[in-house]
């Protein structure tokens, strides 16, 4: 793998569509990943979700992540057997307690499932990054867009502001000999809170000078909805129901208890691996075309 | 969409802005705060209006647009081509009179510069297509399309005062009001917004009001100016004379260059950043004040100069190298004079620290009077002015008695008069032995008070001079 690869890649799969179709394929994916507790659906899901974050985030972040996800597996395996005892082959007891081989792959499969849920969201930081939210939020509501919009704008503030007050404690602190760190605290509050009063009282006079609330708001769209990001939406849609469907068939034949059912080579994990690992098929094609 | 403009642009040049007796007095006030001002304005014009802190500039420039004029008691016509401003919806009026206030952070609405361009027009229910041109176009007038996706936050000062005016101009007003547009900026933050400003009057002929109390950088830029004292409002027949630098008194001579004084604070290979992956602040930067004199430390913006304030009165932890003082108090105060501010009244507020550090009433109320404050004892510190509020977070610092006084910026956005009594402050502490370390942009002030000069750069002090030497050796870096 090249350089490229190990570091943290700028552009990534999806980025040159309207911001609703990686939100579509998410929104799928994270449901098709939860409610499939099936080994192997959760196997091709967790390798789907692995394969995306050595792309995006690079390989060492994402090797990184695995220090906490497989203590994570493991915990979640050895605690399952303590709260359902049941299964058909025991392996060992525990005081009275018969700890069971179905019992402890159950807890494997769900600590798999939740590995894969959390490495989905981290790959949604990618695909569908905060301003694309907020995009889409745009288009549902102008004013909750502005809302959410004016609060990240004030939030840098108020720490900084914060970190001046402190700044100005610290050293003068010590030119009150007695000093006082609880009341010091209590008052960084009040000073912060008087303060951010203040400047908003202009931030109100400034918005009021470029006419707020003289007309129905519109919205700036920065991304255009073409007939292209409908057919990709349609396709998104309907593969969805059909993986849908298959992940229902094959969870509904599958059951851990009392004995695991065996797994067999089966035509339907082709299309829910390739969905699963559409975003980094994308991704290496995009890197191909630079190279 | 330009149906609702009052103005056509096209036609021929006609008064833009004609004010006709205005007077004005604050409620509960009897004293009125303009008396019988009159001004006529034609389009184009670029009109200084100077004058004092209070002498009611901001009060005249916000009469002009009713959305945020102060209550009172008003009288006579403000009318802007024509049509008196109280008869305009907030959507015409934002259409033909934009705004620009003083701080740039309080102005700035939204998170990402995109949005906040795009904030003026989304109000006004302006149709995606117009909005998108209209934002282009001003992005590019503006050089703004390199940094369209940045978040405000992490603008330096100057970008967001052209942001502020730039996102006011995307909806094509006739006529600009500019508040103090560049008191918070240092002096090339400030060419470069006046630059911008003269091109928007002279290319787009956009009729600019700006209401300062330091006109000289401007006057080139200026097709007249009017001056607002005690209420009335004066043209200045000379402009020549805003392009002074008026001197400030000082109760003091200077230090004797050859003094022999001792230091009293060193820092030595001094090395700082603030996160792991951060760059280096400070690279191993030395610096030695001495005792009883008042020295200035001047650099760019951003070039780490509050950083070194706060390590030098010990409020960070340095990587490496070392900070000694023999300095017995040291104090601190901070680039806004409100993060000191914690009482009800200014009377209250110097009484803060009297039971930690053993002072009475008496000393708080003298305090006061020497300031000049004696007036406002009773009064909210945030409402009085920026000149009065530094001077009170000077006494109160001041009570405390230091020997080692670091102060941030102590002049920015502060009027002629309010300047000379900080000067006067620091002076008297150098008369006491006291000594004074200040990072500041005010060239002006720094060549009339400070003894020693150090220039910042690149995380190191470049040169340290005293002042005489530094100013007559710089040929870019002066008043």
């Amino acid at each position: 793998m090249s350089q490229r690869c190990v570091s943290r890649a700028a552009h990534t799969a999806f980025s040159a569509m309207h911001p609703s179709v990686p939100a579509c394929y998410l929104v799928i994916t994270l449901v098709l990943t939860m409610a499939a507790m099936q080994p192997a659906l959760i196997a091709l899901s967790l390798a789907g979700g692995l394969a995306y974050g050595c792309c995006a985030h690079g390989v060492r972040e994402t090797l990184h992540g695995l220090r906490w996800q497989l203590p994570f597996v493991a915990l979640v395996a050895l605690v399952n057997p303590l709260f359902s005892a049941s299964g058909s082959t025991e392996l060992f007891r525990i005081g009275t307690r018969a700890v069971y081989l179905e019992s402890l792959a159950f807890g494997c499969a769900m600590g798999g499932l939740f590995v894969a849920a959390a490495l989905w969201f981290s790959a949604g930081t990618r695909l569908c990054p905060f301003d694309k939210v907020m995009a889409l939020a745009g288009n549902a509501s102008p004013v909750v867009a502005l809302m959410v919009s004016m609060t990240m704008r004030l939030i840098p503030r108020f720490v900084r502001r914060g970190r001046q007050i402190a700044t100005a404690q610290t050293v003068n602190a010590r030119a009150l000999r007695a000093s006082d760190a609880l009341r010091d605290r209590l008052q960084l509050t009040t000073t912060l809170m008087d303060w951010g009063m203040e400047d908003s009282l202009e931030t109100a006079d400034a918005m009021r000078a470029r006419g707020w609330g003289a007309a129905r708001r519109t919205t700036y769209t920065r991304y255009r909805f073409c007939p292209s990001d409908a057919l990709a939406l349609t396709g998104l849609i309907s593969a969805g129901v059909i993986l849908g469907v298959l992940a229902w068939s094959a969870t509904a034949q599958y059951a851990f208890y009392p004995t695991m059912s065996e797994l067999v080579a089966w035509w339907g994990y082709a299309p829910y691996a390739a969905w699963m690992l559409m975003p980094a098929a994308l991704h290496v094609r995009e890197e191909r075309r630079f190279r | 969409m330009t149906g609702d403009r009052v103005a056509d642009r096209t036609a021929p040049p006609s008064c833009a802005l004609s004010i006709k007796n205005l007077s004005f007095a604050y409620p509960g006030s009897d004293e009125p705060v303009l008396r019988d001002v009159s001004l006529e304005l034609e389009r184009g014009a670029f009109c200084l209006l100077v004058g004092d802190t209070g002498s009611g500039k901001s009060t005249l420039l916000s009469l002009i647009k009713p959305q945020i004029a102060p209550a009172g008691e008003r009288s006579g016509s403000v009318a802007v081509h024509g049509h008196p401003v109280e008869k305009l919806d907030d959507a015409q009026s934002a259409r033909t009179v934009g705004f620009v206030f003083q701080n740039p952070d309080n102005q700035i609405v939204c998170e990402s510069v995109w949005h906040e361009m795009a904030f003026g027009l989304e109000n006004l229910g302006t149709p995606p297509g117009e909005m998108r041109r209209l934002i282009a176009e001003t992005s590019y007038f503006f050089g703004i399309d390199d940094w369209f996706r940045r978040e405000t936050d992490t603008l330096s000062g100057g970008r967001k005062q052209l942001l502020a005016l730039a996102s006011t101009l995307v909806m094509q007003p006739d006529i600009l009001l500019l508040d103090e547009p560049t008191a918070q900026l240092d002096p090339i933050a400030e060419k470069n917004f006046l630059h911008a400003l003269f091109r928007v009057n002279r290319e787009l002929g956009c009729t600019v009001v700006v209401a300062t109390h330091r006109p000289h950088a401007m006057v080139d830029y200026a097709t007249c100016a009017y001056r607002l004292a005690a209420g009335r409002l004066e043209p200045v027949e000379d402009m020549d004379e805003l392009r002074a630098h008026p001197a400030l008194p000082l109760a003091s001579d200077p230090a004797p260059a050859d003094a022999p004084t001792g230091e009293t604070l060193t820092a030595s290979r001094v090395w700082l950043r603030y996160g792991r992956d951060d760059d280096w602040i400070l690279r191993g930067l030395d610096m030695v004040a001495r005792r009883g004199r008042i020295h200035a430390l001047v650099g760019g913006n951003g070039c780490g100069k509050s950083t070194l304030l706060s390590a030098l009165g010990g409020a960070l932890r340095l990587q490496r190298g070392s900070v000694r003082t023999d300095a017995a108090v040291t104090v601190l105060l901070p680039q806004d004079p409100r993060a000191l501010f914690t009482q009800e009244s200014a009377g209250e507020e110097l009484m803060a620290w009297s039971g930690r550090l053993g002072y009475g009433k008496k000393e708080a109320r003298a305090m006061l009077e020497r300031l000049g404050l004696g007036a406002c004892v009773a009064r909210h510190p945030y409402d009085l002015s920026g000149g009065q509020q530094q001077l009170l977070a000077l006494g109160k610092l001041l009570l405390a008695k230091p020997d080692l006084l670091l102060l941030d910026e102590p002049t920015k956005g502060l009027d002629q008069a309010a300047r000379a009594e900080v000067a006067r402050v620091l002076a008297g502490l150098r008369d006491r032995g006291a000594t004074a370390v200040m990072a500041t942009h005010d060239l002006d002030f720094v060549a009339q008070v400070a003894d020693d000069v150090s220039m910042m750069f690149d995380g190191q002090l470049a040169c340290t001079d005293t002042s005489e030497e530094f100013f007559r050796g710089n040929v870019y870096y002066r008043p």
